[in-house]
């Protein structure tokens, strides 16, 4: 190949606009960091408040209306003081960090399992051959039906709630990895192959990227799963967790801390996902077939 | 790349005159869940080392599976394709492929999608990025090495795809309607394009067009194909003298456009 082209001296990245220069103009610097954040804090506020005060605004109406007695149904005062109990009880935290625990040791073992065996089947046929029927066969069991059996197995400690959260996020992880690793375009696996590419390298350069979008998206839908997961085993039987704390004021009638941890769920699984899309946006920029 | 199982009908020819396709006997059967499907029926012809081919014809020609059997995705039913002695039994190097949807990979740059040819091919990491650059320069796209295929037009993606093929130094080129998704103005630019490289480097090339103007104006024979069954009905040469511009059709362009419209027609 020869032909000769002329560069293109338009094609020069733009330099000047990337904000390099003396330290004097350091305060300006600061406050334009300042003024994106701030803008970046307005738009969350945009984005968000409206809904989430119209949702504040309705309960609190109904605590007021009298309609429900408040012993059952604690107004969102009820619920913040609640929360502000918890923390001072010094549970809050310990609560907090035994489920986080629960939750992150089930995801990372169940995640990597699931995109192993996603790979695995999506890509190999006699490994799919073998493994999707029975994979399938388990699907359907729901993970709380997990938890008696796990129990048995491991006792009320925490390997049993590593086990149930762990084979329900393998399970949705593999679904969504095995649907991307079986639709690869046939064409870049051509091109692979072609341009003499191993049988390791089409795996590690094209199929793995190719279903990077599907791995995250299994694993944001794992993360999920974790979390719903982490709840119903805690539930079972536990000697802290957020899922315990619910289990344990019911059987005192705080309603109102039943209320902050339905509330703290909500948030915190809101945050998750949210940091999930995120990082993933940042990490994957293809994708979006 | 693990070679196929060989049969060397001859010496390798001396470099330059390498490149020859030979198609015996040809035929290919799909068996699909409806029944046997007839896409090639028995084929025979030659593509000579250096030469530019068209293949034109309707859809159900077997223009593409002619191309897919040469490029060793698709198997022969029945007989042989050779190039330069050897049977074309799997992908290789040697037979570069262009595809019509460009095929680059979104997840590597401009780059980055010829880097990885060059690595596939075993070449030490340190000459790559060099090599990626030149190539690059070499189809017009200087200082676009960091973009993503997403940020560079059709026309653009279409000469990454096909610098990524010459990266390896393949004898043939196989291309399969690559300017078909481009508009007017953009396909005469690429076909220019490709005249320039193939005068340069007289690779041989195997073009699948429906474009019959297309096919003139390029080709230096064009295999007029017809379909239900697939085969090549007729064998056009076109004359024109070369170096050849893509805005300017030969003398006797119009003659045998009606020549060709007239088979395709029946």
């Amino acid at each position: 190949m020869s032909l000769r082209k002329r560069v293109d001296p338009s094609a020069e990245p733009d330099r000047e606009a990337s904000g390099l220069g003396q330290p004097g103009d350091f305060a300006q610097r600061l406050a334009s960091v300042l003024r994106r954040w701030l803008s970046k804090v307005a738009r969350f506020v945009v984005q968000w408040g409206p809904s989430i005060g119209l949702l504040l605004l309705i309960w609190e109406l109904i605590v007021r209306s009298g309609t429900v007695s408040r012993r059952l149904f604690p107004s969102p005062r009820d619920t913040f003081e609640a929360g502000l109990s918890l923390l001072e009880a010094g549970v809050l935290f310990t609560d907090f960090r035994f489920s986080l625990t629960r939750s992150v040791v089930g995801f990372v073992l169940g995640g990597i399992a699931g995109v192993l065996a996603g790979l695995l089947t999506g890509r190999l046929k006699p490994v799919e051959f073998i493994l999707s029927p029975m994979i399938l066969l388990f699907r359907p069991i729901p993970a709380i039906a997990l938890v008696p059996v796990a129990t048995v197995w491991f006792g009320i400690g925490e390997r049993a709630k590593y086990f149930v959260i762990a084979y329900s996020v393998f399970l949705a992880v593999w679904l969504n990895v095995h649907a991307g690793a079986s639709s690869v375009s046939e064409t870049h696996l051509r091109v692979a192959r072609s341009l003499g590419a191993s049988r390791t390298r089409t795996f590690r350069e094209v199929v793995v990227p190719a279903a990077a979008p599907d791995i995250v998206n299994g694993l944001r839908y794992g993360s999920a799963v974790a979390f719903i997961v982490l709840i119903a085993a805690e539930l079972a039987g536990a000697r802290a967790g957020m899922g315990y704390r619910i289990q344990i004021s019911a059987e005192f009638l705080q309603t109102d801390r039943i209320f902050f941890g339905l509330v703290q769920l909500g948030v915190l699984g809101a945050i998750l996902d949210a940091l999930f899309v995120f990082t993933s946006r940042r990490i994957i920029h293809w994708g979006e077939r | 790349m693990i070679d196929g199982p060989e049969v060397r009908e001859a010496q390798p020819p001396a470099s330059g005159t390498r490149g020859r396709i030979a198609i015996e006997g040809l035929e290919v059967v799909y068996e699909g869940r409806r029944g046997r499907n007839q896409a090639l029926t028995s084929t025979d012809a030659v593509f000579e080392a250096g030469s530019f081919n068209a293949l034109v014809g309707p859809t159900g020609c077997g223009k593409s599976t002619l191309l897919n059997v040469i490029g060793g995705f698709v198997a022969p039913t029945v007989g042989q394709v050779l190039l330069d002695g050897k049977p074309t039994l799997t992908p290789g190097p040697d037979r570069g492929v262009v595809f019509q949807s460009y095929a680059l990979m979104p997840w590597f740059t401009a780059s980055g999608n010829i880097e990885f040819a060059l690595k596939s091919q075993g070449i030490p990491r340190a000459e790559r990025k060099a090599r990626a650059a030149e190539a690059l320069g070499n189809v017009g796209l200087a200082g676009r090495e960091a973009l993503y295929p997403s940020e560079l037009s059709g026309g653009m993606q279409q000469r990454v795809a096909i610098a990524r093929t010459l990266a390896v130094n393949p004898t043939v080129l196989l291309m399969d309607e690559p300017f078909g998704a481009l508009d007017a103005q953009t396909r005469m630019t690429m076909q220019q394009f490709l005249l320039d490289l193939w005068e340069a480097d007289k690779l041989t090339v195997v073009f699948v067009t429906h474009d019959v103007d297309e096919a003139l104006v390029l080709a230096d024979r064009v295999f007029v194909m017809t379909s239900s069954p697939g085969k090549i009905e007729t064998v056009i040469e076109v004359s024109t003298d070369r170096p050849r511009s893509a805005e300017d059709y030969g003398d006797d362009h119009v003659e045998l456009r009606r020549q060709v419209i007239k088979l395709l027609k029946h």
